[in-house]
């Protein structure tokens, strides 16, 4: 969890704040607080967004970092979470036409979805761990992330043509979770809908960080990501971290298509743009980062928002990539460095 | 009983045999050194006991039970505690996160506040000569190495093994090593050594194993086994005079 902060010590003052890292984080904060003044609405979709990237990247790069899993099955939970909190809430907005009455499902009808999506995605997050990696590790740990890769790679095939032939290929989504007037913030008027994403974001995200700042559980996953062997040795049992960090992570991606089914109605691809952008978080972070990759969420999602409000919509994602080109070239190891070296060697 | 006793202990990597049909016992409270000319097999012996490595043949009882080929973490919570040849912290985690995770994890009889207790005990026990938020990538060798050293006492262990600990230390630091050694062993830990510095292994050391090409040559007290003639001339060289 290497920040840049931690790297700092030695460098001089004037070149600290010259690197690629930090012109990069000054402009993003500059144009959000001109963004603030003059164009609320650009801040406002770059928090929203950027919150759901955050809870997306921040899954994978903890399975990066502390398991060196890439995995590409990851956008099948958003899709998996998605229709999960469909099914879970189509039954309680059908009662809620039905009796306009119920005011308490008004406010608190969409969250036993996502709570069921989060569930989900925790358990589909375990069995990959426990049925696929477990046996593979235990197998052999050669060329373990190109493995790994296609593993998830096929699981990711195998999720959305089950999806297929299970759900078929309509989409299953809803207008709007909550049914009220806009707010109006900084003089933008924004959907509740999105407001609530963003709360549930922020709250997720920070709940994530304290857990693994101040938690035993925490600290054990941060010491197996820095050293495998030395956390056996502490005494850590390494498939008991692994099943929690493949469920937690998991459980994010899940939650966070659950809580955009509004904007994403669940269909079996729909997980494939959510985990590009999520990836290009991460490279954009450094791999197995993940202060970084929540940093970097909201990166992604201002070029995103400032690409959608100055040039075109169908740019929103050409931009990021351009970006992520240079990156690579010019800083391969990612804006904010990897604590995972070397990992292609493994 | 022996707290550890190995019988037969053979691991091999591929054609190379790296320790071959080693057996011995390290009573409780005693203060066992292993020693062997670079390439013994020293380390790979450790792992074995360790959980690091599974042994391709032989047992490993320790503390009463077959333990041959349990993971690294039970051994640790059985209470066999580590230290390695070159320190391996969590770079990112403070010196206090460090012992804590082993405290945590280490030892399961230990909960909730009696945890970070017996973290700082554990640094302040090395005595740990940095503040304890420091985060290891910035500590230096000696210190990592005392860190590591409270790192494997945080788990309460029966047994430690330390790999090379005086390896790279000043002479000064070695003194006050070997004075916190004597104390760990006084405290009821028993210490499995290996180590090139021979003279605190003469000065530490109850008794001596030594190791050639994977194998057990010469094994008893101290003095016995450096005047043997066989582990001079292995060991030591051929004109090595103690």
């Amino acid at each position: 969890m290497t920040t840049a902060a931690t790297n700092l010590r030695s460098v001089p003052l004037a070149r600290r704040f010259l690197s690629f890292t930090w012109l990069t984080l000054g402009a993003a904060l500059l144009v959000m607080a001109w963004a603030a003044v003059a164009q609320p609405s650009i801040l406002i979709d770059t928090l929203v967004t950027g919150g759901m990237w955050a809870l997306m990247a921040a899954g994978l790069a903890m399975v990066f970092g502390v398991m060196n899993i890439p995995n590409f099955a990851h956008g099948e939970l958003f899709l998996l979470g998605s229709f999960t909190a469909f099914t879970v809430y189509s039954p309680i907005r059908d009662a809620m036409f039905n009796d306009p009455s119920l005011t308490v499902l008004k406010i608190f009808g969409p969250f036993p979805g996502m709570v069921a999506a989060l569930l989900v995605g925790a358990v589909v997050g375990v069995l990959l761990e426990v049925v696929l990696f477990r046996p593979l590790r235990r197998r052999s740990r050669e060329q373990w992330v190109m493995n790994t890769f296609l593993l998830t790679a096929g699981v990711s095939v195998v999720i959305v043509n089950g999806y297929r032939l299970a759900f078929g290929n309509n989409y299953h989504g809803v207008t709007r979770y909550w049914d009220v007037p806009p707010l109006e913030i900084l003089g933008v008027p924004i959907s509740v809908d999105r407001a609530m994403v963003l709360v549930i974001a922020l709250v997720t995200i920070g709940l994530f960080a304290v857990f693994l700042q101040r938690t035993s559980l925490g600290r054990a996953i941060r010491a197996v990501s820095q050293d495998e062997t030395g956390a056996q040795m502490a005494g850590i049992d390494l498939n008991r971290i692994f099943v929690l960090t493949m469920g937690l992570s998991c459980a994010l991606a899940a939650l966070a298509g659950a809580a955009l089914l509004f904007l994403f109605p669940a269909y079996p691809d729909v997980g494939l743009q959510p985990l590009y952008l999520a990836w290009f978080v991460v490279i954009l972070a450094g791999l197995g980062n993940i202060p970084g990759a929540i940093v970097g969420a909201f990166i992604v999602s201002l070029l995103q928002t400032l690409t959608a409000f100055y040039l075109r919509v169908g740019w929103v994602d050409v931009m990021p990539t351009v970006f992520i080109i240079l990156i690579l070239l010019f800083k391969p190891s990612g804006l904010f460095g990897s604590a995972v070296k070397g990992v292609w060697e493994q | 009983m022996a707290l550890l006793e190995l019988s037969g202990v053979t691991r091999r990597f591929g054609g190379l045999t790296a320790v071959n049909d080693v057996t011995f016992n390290v009573e409780a409270g005693e203060i066992f050194g292993l020693i062997g000319p670079n390439g013994a097999g020293k380390t790979t012996l450790l792992s074995c006991l360790a959980g690091d490595l599974r042994p391709n043949a032989g047992s490993v009882r320790f503390d009463g039970r077959d333990t041959t080929g349990l993971p690294a973490d039970r051994m640790c919570r059985l209470g066999l505690g580590r230290t390695f040849q070159i320190p391996r912290p969590f770079p990112n985690l403070s010196a206090f996160e460090n012992v804590l995770v082993a405290a945590t994890f280490g030892d399961p009889k230990l909960h909730g506040e009696a945890v970070a207790r017996r973290a700082l005990e554990m640094l302040e026990y090395v005595k740990f000569p940095r503040p304890i938020d420091t985060i290891a990538s910035h500590l230096n060798a000696a210190q990592l190495k005392r860190l590591d050293l409270a790192r494997a006492l945080a788990s309460h262990p029966k047994l430690l093994l330390l790999d090379e600990l005086a390896a790279g230390l000043t002479p000064g630091e070695l003194t006050s090593m070997a004075t916190l050694l004597r104390r760990i062993r006084s405290d009821g830990v028993t210490i499995l050594m290996v180590e090139h510095v021979m003279g605190l292994i003469l000065e530490l050391c109850d008794r001596l194993s030594v190791l050639q090409y994977g194998e057990l040559i010469a094994h008893g007290d101290a003095a016995t086994v450096a005047r043997d003639e066989r582990v001079r001339e292995a060991y030591l060289g051929h004109d090595y005079v103690l």
